[in-house]
């Protein structure tokens, strides 16, 4: 009933859409392992990073638009987050985390209002470079060119994070700080700042997921809150703060949903939440190792 | 150093005491005996969905300059909004509010069909208040749930599904794929589509159904899968924000070149020109109302003023609030007399002016406005930088709406 070709497209799209995934629910696993923040204004983030993206394309026109958006806007969003963080967060990180909860989720209803005043309610837009327009034919099925560029983009983050991690200082730093805050700070490291350099990391995978979904999706207002239940429920099921958990959480996330739909069009909203409640049941802490 | 605080503050706030006393003493003093007619809106002006809300309110605006230079028996129509934020619990309470507080004549809104529908049923039909729905498209509120006070100008799901049926029997295609999104609008869409659609054309084939969560943002998955089921035409029951979602995903996996779909307002600029030139041509839409269709020298004047005014062409939630400052101003004046029921009982029948030229009638026995239809596919045209409707063809407004006798049926259950 299916043949090749539909199996191996659903297979593709639904391991770019992963990749996506993966670029925003990296930065949030991070700042959920390092700084045990469970931060919902994340997906605010994110949509900071789309609207930033599309700001960015209406100033420099053309491809160079589209590759600068991608480098400037989660530096945008960094800069949002980085003032959030020495304003805001850095008091509030020995609180329980229901208050961090509430927090970050009135920090995200407050974003919400700034990306309407500063960006207004309308629609908005951006076009990939024409070098991903358009899809390719693969065994018969088309596939959007765009989605194999995400498809390099995705590997390309979780390798650099990797190496960030566990080959720089800070990235060490980052880790110790994770496990035992006091010990690191006992050793005469200014524990405040890892913290603010952790948050603005996970921050700018945020606004880089941001700006490598807006010309796939319309960049509207509510973007935010798609997604943050997702990511929280994908970086659950992969393992809290464990980055390669994130990797599995999408890659289950991504690859239910796309072949869901082909087997069961109908039903096809529940199999990637039927794959968490599976996951959850038989591994209740995630599928890797948790660190909290 | 606190006590000095305290004073400087009580000397600004004694002359602004006087300001307010004298400033509502000459708004009382004003003359009283030819009252201005008080529309209350609530709709949401907050969010994505204020697209649309601010757009009615513009043409509502703009539709009653020309009115209150005339004015309406004597005095003026006079209007308040309330931000509904998209909520049904909120919308109710304002819409008490405005009319136990603010004593509005009628009430009006609001694109949320939840809010319409529970403002229909708890403040328009128990306290008797006239209450027009200008934008939300669920049929039940002029159709199962509909009641002498409520009125529509908006199209809606029974319209937009009929005007698609009606404008795909006449195509070639036989296997259909229907997709959308997974809540009430979407299935109101596709049933209204399919069941006209298989009527008229009893040897379609439905080949398989796909419904995604509202707000989906990647439909791609959804789309190479209707692909590999080779279906020859596919209905598309999505809106809003999905909408975009859905175009470009179209246009992104090749579907758009390879199936033809329809989606009802898919050729609404509202939709087309955020994207440009990026959107898919060859989408088959229906809509009430365009700003380029029909070339009119009627609909030529509408879309100057309203571009002058508010800096964009009119939409379709403009045409519906057009028409509805006219359904209030003419409804009055045919009453005579500020009165609810008379009011109530003018607008039976009542034809007022399209703002592209003819007239529109409320039908007399739903209180639907009965407009025209447009089914058009989106293509690029030199004179626009964004995609529009092409090869437009007009449906009359009484050939896709249900019957009197269906909406009797309906309303009997």
């Amino acid at each position: 009933m299916f043949d090749l070709g539909a199996l191996g497209s659903q297979f593709f799209v639904g391991l770019s859409r992963a990749m996506i995934l993966f670029v925003v629910c990296s930065g949030l696993s991070f700042v959920l392992g390092v700084l045990r923040v469970p931060n919902i204004a994340h997906g605010s983030l994110y949509m900071i990073g789309a609207f930033s993206a599309y700001s960015i394309t209406k100033l420099v026109a053309g491809p160079a638009g589209f590759w600068l958006a991608l480098i400037l806007a989660p530096v945008v969003v960094a800069l949002v987050s980085f003032v959030a963080e020495r304003a805001l967060f850095c008091h509030l990180y020995q609180r329980e985390h229901l208050m961090l909860l509430l927090f970050t989720f009135a920090l995200s209803l407050i974003l919400g209002d700034l990306v309407k005043i500063v960006w207004g309610a309308e629609y908005k837009s951006i076009m990939a470079p024409e070098l991903f327009n358009g899809s390719v034919s693969v065994m018969g099925a088309s596939i959007p060119r765009y989605n194999f560029f995400l498809l390099l983009v995705g590997p390309l983050v979780a390798v650099a994070l990797w190496l960030f991690t566990n080959k720089t200082k800070i990235g060490k730093i980052a880790r110790a700080a994770a496990v035992d805050r006091e010990m690191v700070g006992a050793v005469g490291i200014n524990v405040s700042w890892v913290f603010a350099f952790a948050f603005v990391l996970g921050c700018f995978l945020a606004g880089l997921g941001g700006a490598l979904v807006a010309p796939t999706v319309s960049i509207t207002l509510g973007m935010d809150h798609n997604l943050i239940i997702e990511a929280f429920l994908i970086v659950t099921i992969g393992g809290l703060g464990n980055m390669w958990g994130a990797m599995v959480g999408s890659l289950i996330f991504g690859l239910t949903q796309a072949f869901g739909v082909l087997f069961w069009p109908q039903f096809a909203i529940v199999f990637p939440y039927m794959a968490v409640v599976i996951v959850l049941i038989w591994r209740p802490t995630g599928m890797l190792k948790s660190v909290w | 150093m606190v006590k000095k605080c305290w004073s400087s503050r009580k000397r600004i706030f004694v002359p602004v005491l006087g300001l307010v006393l004298a400033l509502s003493f000459t708004l009382m003093s004003a003359p009283a005996d030819a009252r201005n007619i008080k529309v209350g809106i609530i709709d949401c002006y907050s969010g994505p969905p204020a697209v649309y809300g601010n757009d009615a309110l513009n043409g509502f605006k703009l539709a009653l300059e020309e009115i209150n230079k005339k004015g309406v028996l004597g005095g003026k129509i006079e209007f308040t909004t309330r931000d509904t934020k998209f909520k049904v619990d909120i919308g109710l309470n304002l819409a008490k509010e405005l009319v136990m507080r603010e004593n509005v004549d009628v009430l009006v809104g609001t694109i949320n069909s939840g809010v319409a529908l529970a403002v229909s049923d708890a403040v328009s039909k128990k306290e008797k208040i006239p209450f027009i729905v200008w934008i939300s498209k669920d049929e039940k509120i002029t159709g199962a749930a509909g009641h002498r006070y409520v009125f529509s100008t908006a199209d809606n799901t029974a319209q937009g599904g009929k005007a698609g049926g009606v404008g795909l029997a006449k195509k070639p295609y036989k296997k259909y794929w229907i997709a959308g999104d997974d809540y009430s609008y979407g299935h109101a869409i596709a049933d209204s589509a399919w069941r006209n659609l298989k009527a008229l054309k009893p040897d379609v084939e439905k080949v398989g159904e796909s419904w995604w969560k509202i707000g989906e943002p990647d439909l791609v998955p959804y789309f190479t899968s209707i692909m590999s089921a080779k279906p020859d035409a596919v209905i598309l029951c999505t809106g809003g924000a999905s909408m975009t979602n859905a175009l470009k995903a179209l246009k992104s996996t090749g579907m758009a070149a390879k199936i033809p779909s329809w989606i009802h307002t898919a050729i609404d600029h509202a939709v087309l020109k955020p994207l440009g030139a990026e959107a898919p041509e060859g989408v088959m839409g229906t809509i009430q109302y365009l700003f380029y269709y029909p070339e009119t020298p009627e609909n030529k004047a509408f879309v100057d003023a309203f571009q002058k005014a508010y800096g964009n062409p009119p939409g379709f939630p403009a045409f519906n609030a057009y028409l509805t400052a006219q359904y209030i101003a003419d409804g009055f004046r045919k009453a005579g007399k500020i009165d609810k029921e008379k009011f109530v009982d003018a607008l039976e029948g009542l034809k007022v002016k399209n703002p592209v030229g003819g007239t529109v009638e409320m039908r007399a026995c739903d209180h639907q406005a009965v407009f025209p239809m447009y089914f058009g596919v989106t293509k690029k045209v030199p004179q626009y930088d964004f995609v529009v409707a092409s090869d437009v063809t007009t449906l009359k407004g009484i050939d896709v709406l249900p019957t009197c006798e269906e909406i009797k049926q309906s309303r009997k259950k």
